[in-house]
């Protein structure tokens, strides 16, 4: 990969010269092997490897319309783990992950149904799987990069391409689109913020699971190996993840025996007993809001009460500590994996809260939720303990080495030049939306600044219906099978990706990008979506 | 080349672009605004209809509804009817933030009237982008004094006096009539009790014995608890009741249980002092009578008073089997303001008219309240003042002493003020007629 270095002033090239710099860089790099093709159904299906070891495929149908679409897929685990419960139960994270893909899907049949159908409109596909897992953008855009110029020389009749992908894959997206000036429309679904923010949103609430809950969680400094044969570190993290499970599951269970006033668990040994006497799901509330998580989840509508005495005061008080319950237990492995992760590539501690002020960055949420977190009384008792200035709750230093590794993997910066459009859940605990506001804010600035054109993007939402909490005969709520929309991370239908699909192909043709009535129209159906330019989700308060 | 190309076309459609926002700059401002059409305006409330809060509040759309109904049968406001949507929020953040954006991107309201509470506005507030779109955010039903605050709140128009005025004038009325009884506070424990504390501290009382509780935290068992334990106060200690009605009703319950009512001098709020509600929660009448109580309007049950006997007509009419009562009184006045309002932004209605209507106009609006309206350019604040009655087992609030004395203040330093504001008349038959 070293070999090939792209430097933003490519950005200056023509697509037409850029190419070319990539025909005579490509020979000089590790040979890459020619790919194999094959014909399935009028599509020919070509895979290989490029120089640097990243998988791609490209998919060609017979009646091609000249417009390629260049999918960049989400994060995938460098770590491997062992088959955990919650985490990893299915050994999904066991096995490394290299395959490229081609589209986008919330399984590999939807993936697969995605792509029958562009390529039946006449699209061709492609997809890199990179060769380096975990926050590998720059690998990534790499990938695509040499996957544009293989596709080009296979078939001189794309004229189009159009770049598409979901989470960091929306990032590489939006970074490639940004970046190198060949990308002709982009699409990106639940965008990620940069390496630098996520990874702290992570490590904030980490942190204060760790200082609230059980102070031996060790979260930030894993050992560095010295060998390869040298698991220190990863026996760290392995068990940093049962204890957070142990946690996460007391919780729960206190929450389950007593909602209006659940126990705190039995490992959180630094917090005093005059603490103890607020409820802890106040606690696990201000925690999310303290780190940007959204105060709704799959189950969890922070509304509806099950039926009799506690139907109001759950829908205040407990459902939204409920849901940040909830957002975290399913964001663990990310946090967790990814912030080892990113130790392991830059060497060391990348979180730094030394100078956070938890405390300023409640706002207004200090009163919407007062309720919830048991008054203001109680809510400054906490805010107190995760001071500065208790010694009880020691802040985290990073080395300054890691933090400047981590601020530099590469990120988008807001100057779109191309029809770019975003689509996002409002209610996503991994890439909140406070990232799409911030990219809005970024194209924004770099308007002003002149390196954008105005009117070039496009924000879509994705919104969890008005109420959906669904409750047992019991009184206990009940998780969907189907992730609800809106929430969680999940990956769109196979109709909404398809509208996208369609608005993004259009945007790629024309230029331009598709007009507001002309996005709802192709969205009209559908009650989870909308489109409002003055809709403002917070910023992520790393970002602030 | 194909950078090129694009950069090209870019260049000339932008010049076409260009050209076009010159010529709609010379044009005049369009009445684009949604919910306006040549026959009705549509109104938005995000409301509690449902919950205990719907219990004690739910009959406020109803009543602006009525009212409403009343101005299109009588021709409507410049030849418009005006159609109100409304939202049950349960008084849920979460679920007032929902219901406030579908009222603006699912209803295409014009404006938003009566919303209520703090938490749940101000949460909506901003998740519907009300301040961005310019929606007219009018007479919201709370008394939090940061609604007040233009620059967070551009388009919010504060009706209630804030707490903070409430519990300034109310310190003066303990200081000048129980001097020497003990005060113990009993508040919520959020920006509605915090600005009351603020306003407290500021009018200069001294508290005994102050209890914050979070909301829908206070049941039968704590209520009892808080009461045993203040009943160890020598003398008959006065308690300020600053939380919501239901909580006013728990805490009188629980007094009834441990035969304590006697024991205190009971004072409740604004908010949780409407005898009906608390007689509809089952608080004795023999507990009600003698509970000293703040309000700005006249007493709901005074036929004498003109403003309260137009709006029970129109009840009874437009809104029927609704007992006429405070609540139902706050929500007829807001919406005889909003039609003043409506009226004063003239035929040509857009958002910005509505909002500088209010600001130019809005304190020579005709209301029933026995306090000012301070709506100004620089002001969005409503009603500043209160008045101390003292209630009987019929549930009317009868002026302390038999003598209304009103006063007026602000939200931080300012004096306390005997008023000498004279309310304007009821405008014939209740049907405003300004512009």
């Amino acid at each position: 990969m070293k070999n090939l270095k792209l430097k933003k002033g490519l950005v200056a090239l023509t697509s037409a010269a850029l190419i070319s710099v990539f025909a005579v860089a490509v020979p000089s790099a590790a040979r890459a092997a020619e790919p194999t093709c094959t014909t399935v159904n009028n599509v020919e299906i070509c895979t290989g490897t490029d120089g640097n070891g990243s998988k791609y495929e490209i998919r060609m149908p017979e009646k091609f319309n000249g417009m390629m679409f260049l999918y960049s897929h989400g994060i995938r685990n460098q770590v491997l783990l062992p088959k955990i419960p919650v985490v990893n139960p299915d050994g999904a994270y066991s096995v490394p992950r290299s395959a490229p893909e081609v589209a986008p899907g919330r399984t590999a049949a939807d993936q697969e149904i995605i792509a029958q159908t562009l390529l039946k409109q006449g699209y061709a596909l492609a997809g890199a799987g990179v060769q380096v897992n975990g926050w590998s953008v720059p690998e990534a855009i790499e990938a695509n990069l040499h996957l544009i110029v293989k596709a080009k020389d296979l078939y001189p009749k794309i004229n189009k391409v159009v770049s598409w992908g979901d989470s960091l894959g929306g990032h590489i997206s939006q970074s490639l689109s940004e970046q190198y000036g060949i990308i002709d429309a982009a699409a990106n679904l639940h965008l990620a913020g940069s390496a630098a923010n996520q990874y702290s949103y992570a490590n904030d609430v980490l942190w204060m699971y760790k200082t609230l809950f059980d102070p031996t969680i060790k979260g930030n400094g894993y050992t560095q190996p010295v060998s390869a044969s040298d698991t220190r570190g990863y026996m760290e993290l392995i068990g940093d993840i049962t204890k957070l499970l142990t946690v996460l599951n007391a919780l729960s269970t206190a929450i389950k025996t007593n909602p209006t006033a659940p126990a705190w668990p039995e490992t959180a040994t630094n917090v005093p007993d005059s603490l103890k006497i607020i409820p802890v799901r106040s606690a696990i509330l201000l925690i999310g809001l303290l780190a940007g998580m959204p105060t709704q989840s799959t189950t969890y509508d922070s509304a509806s009460g099950p039926a009799g005495p506690l139907e109001t005061t759950f829908g205040l008080a407990i459902s939204p500590a409920l849901a940040i319950l909830e957002n975290t237990s399913t964001a663990l492995a990310l946090g967790v994996i990814g912030n080892y992760d990113a130790e392991m590539r830059c060497g060391g501690s990348i979180f730094d809260n030394t100078a956070t002020d938890y405390s300023a960055r409640l706002g207004d949420n200090g009163d919407i939720y007062a309720a919830a977190l048991s008054g203001k009384s109680a809510t400054a008792g906490m805010l107190a303990f995760l001071s500065r200035l208790n010694p009880a709750a020691p802040r985290v230093a990073a080395s300054a080495a890691s933090v400047a590794c981590i601020n530099n993997q590469a990120a988008y910066t807001g100057k779109i030049t191309v029809p770019t459009i975003t689509v996002s859940q409002t209610a996503d605990q991994i890439t909140p939306a406070g990232y799409v506001q911030k990219l809005k804010n970024q194209y924004e600035a770099a308007i002003s600044n002149g390196d954008a054109k105005p009117g070039l993007l496009l924000n879509i939402w994705n919104k969890p219906p008005d109420s959906y909490t669904e409750f047992a005969a019991t009184g206990a709520a009940v998780t969907p099978t189907v992730p609800t929309t809106g929430t969680s991370h999940y990956m769109y239908t196979n109709a909404q990706i398809l509208v996208i699909a369609k608005l993004l192909a259009s945007a790629g043709k024309s230029g331009k990008l598709p007009s507001v009535a002309t996005a709802k129209s192709a969205l009209k159906n559908d009650p989870s979506m909308f489109i409002d330019s003055a809709y403002k989700p917070e910023l992520m308060p790393q970002d602030k | 080349m194909i950078r090129n190309n694009r950069m090209k076309r870019f260049t000339i459609v932008s010049a076409v672009v260009a050209a076009g926002a010159m010529v709609l700059s010379t044009l005049p401002a369009q009445a684009a605004d949604p919910g306006v059409t040549a026959t009705e305006i549509k109104l938005g409330v995000s409301t509690p209809l449902t919950g205990s809060a719907g219990l004690a509040y739910g009959k406020v759309p109803g009543a602006m509804k009525a009212y409403f109904d009343y101005i299109n049968a009588n021709g409507g406001v410049n030849g418009r009817k005006i159609k109100l949507v409304v939202r049950d929020d349960k008084y849920l953040p979460t679920l007032a933030a929902t219901q406030t954006t579908n009222l603006i991107l699912k209803d295409n309201v014009f404006a938003l009237v009566g919303a209520l509470g703090t938490a749940t506005h101000s949460k909506a507030y901003t998740a519907a982008s009300l301040a961005s779109k310019n929606v007219p955010d009018l007479f919201v039903n709370t008394g939090f004094s940061g609604f007040g605050n233009i620059s967070k709140y551009p388009t919010t128009f504060t009706v209630l006096p804030s707490y903070a005025m409430e519990a300034k004038i109310m310190s003066k009325f303990i200081k000048e009539n129980y001097a020497g009884q003990a005060v113990a506070l009993v508040a919520q424990d959020d920006e509605f009790g915090v600005d009351g504390v603020n306003g407290f501290k500021a009018g200069a009382l001294a508290i005994t014995k102050t209890t914050l509780y979070p909301q829908s935290s206070i049941t039968e068992a704590t209520a009892k608890a808080l009461l045993t334990g203040l009943s160890a106060i020598p003398g008959k200690p006065v308690i300020v009741l600053f939380g919501t009605t239901d909580v006013t009703a728990t805490i009188l319950k629980a007094a009834e249980s441990l035969d304590l009512v006697s024991k205190f001098t009971w004072i409740a709020g604004s908010v949780g002092g409407d005898a009906n509600t608390l007689l509809a929660l089952k608080v004795k009448s023999t507990t009600i009578d003698g509970v000293l109580a703040a309000s700005f309007f006249p007493d709901a049950k005074d036929t004498t008073d003109e403003y309260v006997s137009q709006f029970m007509t129109i009840n009874t009419k437009y809104n029927k089997d609704v007992t006429f009562d405070n609540i139902v009184l706050q929500g007829m006045n807001s919406a005889m303001l909003t039609v003043q309002a409506l009226r004063a932004a003239g035929k040509n209605l857009t958002r910005t008219g509505l909002i500088n209507a209010i600001q130019d106009k809005g304190a020579n609006f005709a209301s029933a309240a026995l306090v000012p309206l301070n709506y100004s350019p620089t002001s969005h604040v409503g009603y500043n003042g209160y008045w101390f009655g003292q209630l009987n087992a019929k549930g009317e609030l009868k002026p302390f002493g038999g003598k209304l004395s009103v006063f007026t203040t602000d939200s931080t330093a300012g004096a306390i003020e005997a008023s000498t504001f004279k309310r304007p008349a009821m405008p014939k038959n209740g049907i405003p007629t300004n512009s």
